[in-house]
């Protein structure tokens, strides 16, 4: 992990709290253990909404509107039940699970939608 | 071709038995915790059920088509539907406030008493979650909880917790479908068999990958599949349907032609004489899509059709052969006609359908 430093306390705990742990065992080191998802083996990645880095949901994949989800309310939906845009929408499955209880229709009752403020 | 036409008369006389179905009862999961059923003879919602633990992600069938097993995501729950009654008999939920399981999908024994499926599992520390690797899981219907566990062997490790699953006729063995099929003793939930579809003992195709199974067609005995393949040498796609049967663990595969960028499933007719799929080419703003209609009988691509597809969708057929469903991540069913591939209506759910699929029964 030499390409990243802990820059809060929290951070610097967990970092000396996996150097301590290797220290007293036979785990391999960290270091050069970063692989890009694309690569084999893949990575480990746990299911969990701070892991998602997707710009937006203005714009497609491809920088236009054609591949959005039709009707494009839609979207929220999809997002909010498995975390991909994490920012934009409540965690379905952590903290805002009745978030959509008001509304079976994104496309038509998107107003029931509540406000959250994790 | 002539090994070919063998290959599917072979498959017509496996659809033998299937009989025409009637006018049904389609099982859609939708937003934020229903169940629909809709009629496909009056095109109207009959009835929603509302599932105590939260949004259906998945549903599956039981064997002698009386039940509906529902899984949920909002709290991790199993739902069991009552056919005939339309009446939910078992509802629970895995989670508890400081664990949480993640899991789409599963099987569900002969018996109806244990659920097997791989997910993951969330602890709740004091400073943290703890967030463990897929592992499979064995759930208890009657006690309403997990019961047995187990690690994916380290070869097995690039599984996500997304894979198709099913279960001999007499529940001894389970088969999970990813990039390798494995053959489980569902006893001690250790792999006694890896069919690595990379190099299949068939000459001319190396990676064979299964696609989603065909419900219409659903067996006991034996697993139907679209599937993809490559030649060893210039490495062209093809695509035709697969064969699984379940108690010798002996496949097959019958080509169709070459594969396209994506398709989206088969749908076979109950009298097992034809097939649809839905084609797709190119992508976001250029992406098209055809229905094609296949006879089963000639190997023949017997008419296609373009139609406005949406950005995400899911195919299905009515029970009785005669129109095709465009749905999924809308609160619509488009129905076209199965023979002229034109566009008859719309339906309105009345709720977001969910990526659970369709479910088709009396």
């Amino acid at each position: 992990m030499k390409h990243l430093r802990p820059v809060n306390r929290k951070a610097q705990r967990i970092e000396a709290s996996i150097t301590a742990a290797q220290a007293s065992s036979d785990q391999p080191s960290t270091e050069e253990d970063i692989v890009a998802l694309q690569q084999a083996p893949r990575p480990h990645v746990p299911m969990g909404c701070t892991l998602s880095f997707s710009p937006g949901w203005e714009v497609d994949a491809g920088g236009g509107t054609a591949g959005l989800c039709q009707p494009v309310e839609r979207d929220i939906y999809d997002c909010y039940v498995t975390c991909f845009w994490p920012v934009q929408v409540p965690d379905h499955v952590n903290y805002s699970p009745d978030w959509a209880s008001n509304c079976a229709v994104a496309t038509k009752d998107w107003r029931n939608l509540d406000l959250v403020f994790p | 071709m002539n090994k070919l036409r063998m290959g599917f008369a072979a498959l017509l006389t496996a659809l033998g038995g299937v009989g025409a179905a009637q006018a049904a009862t389609i099982y859609l999961g939708g937003y934020p915790n229903q169940l629909v059923l809709f009629d496909e003879g009056t095109g109207t919602v009959k009835q929603k059920v509302t599932l105590a633990t939260g949004l259906p992600v998945s549903m599956q069938l039981s064997n002698d088509r009386k039940k509906l097993y529902v899984t949920t995501i909002t709290t991790s729950g199993i739902e069991v539907l009552d056919l005939a009654t339309k009446k939910v008999i078992n509802s629970f939920s895995l989670n508890t406030p400081t664990t949480k399981y993640r899991f789409n999908g599963g099987v569900v024994d002969p018996a109806g008493r244990y659920f097997y499926t791989i997910g993951m599992r969330i602890d709740k520390e004091v400073d943290r979650y703890k967030i463990s690797k897929p592992h499979y899981i064995v759930v208890d219907l009657q006690q309403k909880k997990i019961v047995r566990t187990a690690d994916l062997a380290p070869e097995d490790d690039t599984f996500s917790y997304r894979a198709g699953f099913m279960l001999s006729e007499d529940g001894k063995t389970l088969y999970v479908f990813r990039d390798k099929i494995l053959v489980m003793n569902t006893a001690d939930l250790k792999v006694s068999e890896r069919l690595d579809l990379a190099k299949p003992d068939l000459s001319g195709m190396e990676n064979v990958s299964f696609g989603g199974g065909v419900e219409n067609i659903r067996s006991t005995r034996e697993y139907v599949s679209l599937f993809n393949a490559t030649d060893p040498y210039i490495h062209n796609k093809v695509f035709g349907i697969a064969r699984l049967d379940l108690g010798t663990r002996q496949f097959n595969f019958t080509p169709i032609g070459p594969a396209p960028d994506s398709m989206a499933g088969l749908e076979v007719t109950p009298d097992g004489k034809e097939g649809y799929t839905v084609v797709t080419t190119h992508k976001l703003g250029n992406k098209r899509c055809e229905f094609w209609r296949l006879d089963l009988g000639t190997n023949k691509v017997l008419a296609t059709q373009e139609f406005p597809c949406r950005s995400r969708f899911q195919f299905g057929m009515s029970g009785d052969g005669n129109k095709l469903y465009i749905y999924g991540a809308s609160y619509n069913i488009e129905v076209y006609d199965a023979k002229t591939l034109k566009l008859e209506k719309d339906w309105d759910l009345g709720n977001d359908a969910t990526m659970a699929g369709m479910v088709i029964a009396q």
